[in-house]
């Protein structure tokens, strides 16, 4: 629902003004969204392509993910790391750190994303400004995406060296949170949506927004994260913000998504957002395939992860086999060189570095 | 101004500065270099990777022989950070010149006024040339002038927005009271506009977006380095003036030709 329409409502006429807004406004997202867009998602690619090159040229961010611990003490329905799920947990220590680390660095990899699941007895806030100090060391870019924390805690991470947090609502409607948040901290769905401006009230540069395509009708979450966005946009107008779309994927505990997102839909969703962004980067992680990763990068999608285990220890080569094992089943496997060159031979340059370690302050309020 | 342009005790042959970021790949970026002219491009120290050297700009073009090397700040969200970014680039380019770059929101990229006054004060002190990217502000311009810049760098428009010379009134404003070169910044999609801002008597004009974005690179770079040229030319020679009416008679003076 926009201003009172149902998604059903918008006309083509109100998708083709939208792609050819200068000024997209909520209405445009949701005409982008609707039916009647689904026919004319060549234009809308189009005009995605002309903008993500405008604003982003002809390059794409990379990134790495590290799961540092697979210790959870939540109950997310849908995760393989999920408390009642039958596996044994393990966390990095210090050396296993350092090598894991050490094999990402050496992959050329400038910027690293740190994971946990939520706040663990072992794995706690203690554990990962600690390994955010050691990444600190090693990348140009550190960012987490690990348990909500306090606003201290958010602080001690960016001293530590953090620039960016990944937070996802998962879904934006409370009825579908709740039952598909089963216990734990995570139960409480403000406490969740209000974390993001916590890290932000701690100075923290960057933060990735997103919702968990399958759980809940996508097209109204879609819209609620724009909306969510907008305001924090509004608000910490320092900030830098990004979005992602990850697709509940196969995992462990075998999981069936209650409203899956076909591939249509999720370029649809990619192109609108672009069109309604176009300065935002749009993040596409190993969760989705290589013919959907080659054709949606350049094309919305500015920052991508590569090489990706999500297995705890994964980048070691006892682990390297298990690519079903982690949080969920890596879909892209290429390397990183396989992947760089795939980039380049659709005419996109593969960003290793995109920032500098000078550049690590925490962004001053808008008080002052 | 006469013929050549001189920043930072560089005399430049070409006004037509390039940006190196947006490119495909480094062959695509060092022939967009070669072919736009160029004698001085910058790169952001974000970008210098030397630990990687398919990602980094900053060896492949300082292999280019009589290429002046611009570090530019950005990335950096204050005052401090862009001072610390100079003073790397100083290092590995072995001269002062550098692109201050202020933008605290790093989606419209618009420059912190107050951030950059403070840094450029600091870095031409340090005795740095300071090249401040700066919105198109006519007062903003003169204090940075002041403070010792060796140049000004007012946006055309946003960067990335291809929107033209969206503020020309104020460029005009600028360019008209500067002792120093005014360079057209960010904003410009085609060459005619690069062509206008010469025209209008910019010293310069810095294109990236334009450039790494269109379909072919290496051509459009060339398309940019004609128009700055003829824009210059144009500047140089007085362009005539513009009139909305006929000039045939003068009903409200011609009182004054009445013999007496």
């Amino acid at each position: 629902m926009m201003n009172g329409k149902t998604n059903a409502d918008y006309s083509v006429s109100a998708v083709v003004g939208a792609i050819e807004s200068e000024q997209p406004n909520p209405g445009n997202l949701a005409a982008l969204l609707s039916p009647a867009a689904k026919t004319l998602l060549e234009p809308m690619a189009q005009r995605a392509l002309s903008l993500t090159r405008r604003h982003f040229g002809r390059t794409i961010t990379l990134y790495t993910p590290l799961y540092l611990s697979d210790a959870c003490s939540g109950g997310c329905r849908y995760c393989g790391f999920a408390a009642d799920r039958k596996r044994p947990r393990r966390f990095l220590n210090a050396e296993e750190r350092q090598a894991e680390m050490r094999a990402i660095a050496a992959m050329g990899i400038q910027e690293i994303l740190l994971l946990t699941g939520e706040r663990h007895k072992s794995v706690d806030i203690d554990y990962v400004e600690t390994a955010v100090r050691e990444a600190a060391d090693l990348f140009h870019a550190v960012t987490v995406e690990v348990f909500p924390m306090s606003a201290s805690e958010y602080a001690r991470l960016v001293k530590a060296g953090c620039t960016g947090l990944t937070l996802y609502q998962e879904t934006y409607d409370c009825d579908i949170y709740a039952a598909m948040h089963r216990w734990g901290p995570k139960r409480d769905y403000h406490a969740r949506l209000a974390a993001p401006e916590h890290a932000l009230q701690a100075g923290m540069r960057n933060l990735g927004l997103g919702v968990l395509l399958g759980l809940a009708p996508p097209v109204s979450d879609i819209l609620a994260l724009a909306s969510h966005l907008q305001r924090l946009r509004r608000r910490w107008w320092r900030a830098g913000f990004s979005i992602s779309f990850p697709r509940i994927r196969p995992e462990t505990g075998g999981f069936q998504p209650p409203h899956p997102v076909g591939d249509r839909l999720l370029v649809q969703i990619v192109l609108a957002l672009r069109i309604c962004f176009p300065e935002i980067p749009l993040v596409l992680s190993t969760r989705e395939s290589q013919i959907l990763r080659d054709n949606l990068a350049g094309l919305g999608i500015t920052k991508m992860s590569v090489a990706s285990r999500t297995t705890v220890g994964g980048y070691q080569p006892e682990y390297a086999a298990e690519p079903d094992a982690g949080q969920f089943h890596v879909n892209d496997q290429r390397d990183i060189d396989t992947f760089t060159k795939a980039l380049q031979t659709k005419g996109l340059w593969p960003v290793l570095k995109n920032t500098d370690a000078i550049y690590r302050e925490p962004l001053s309020s808008t008080s002052n | 101004m006469s013929g050549t342009l001189v920043l930072g005790g560089h005399t430049l042959a070409s006004r037509l500065l390039l940006g190196t970021g947006k490119f495909a790949d480094t062959a695509a970026m060092l022939e967009a270099v070669k072919r736009s002219g160029s004698g001085l491009v910058t790169v952001a120290i974000r970008r210098v990777n030397r630990q990687h050297r398919a990602d980094d700009l900053f060896e492949p073009l300082s292999q280019v022989p009589d290429l002046v090397l611009l570090p530019n700040t950005s990335g950096a969200m204050n005052a401090r950070e862009a001072v610390l970014a100079a003073r790397i680039g100083r290092e590995l380019t072995g001269h002062g010149l550098v692109k201050l770059e202020i933008h605290p929101n790093p989606h419209h990229l618009m420059p912190d006024p107050i951030e950059t006054f403070d840094a450029a004060r600091e870095l031409a002190a340090d005795g740095f040339s300071v090249l401040p990217y700066m919105p198109a502000d006519p007062v903003l311009a003169k204090r940075l002038e002041d403070v010792g810049c060796a140049a000004v760098m007012p946006l055309g428009a946003a960067i990335g927005s291809g929107q033209g010379l969206a503020t020309a009134h104020l460029l005009r404003m600028i360019i008209e009271n500067s002792n120093v070169p005014v360079i057209v910044d960010a904003g410009l999609r085609s060459p005619s506009e690069a062509a206008a801002a010469m025209e209008m008597g910019c010293d310069a004009v810095l294109v990236n977006s334009a450039v790494a974005a269109a379909a072919d690179p290496g051509g459009m770079a060339e398309a940019f380095a004609d128009a700055v040229r003829a824009g210059r030319r144009a500047f140089q020679s007085g362009i005539m003036g513009r009139s909305d009416t006929a000039q045939a008679t003068s009903p409200l003076t011609a009182f004054l030709n009445r013999p007496s």
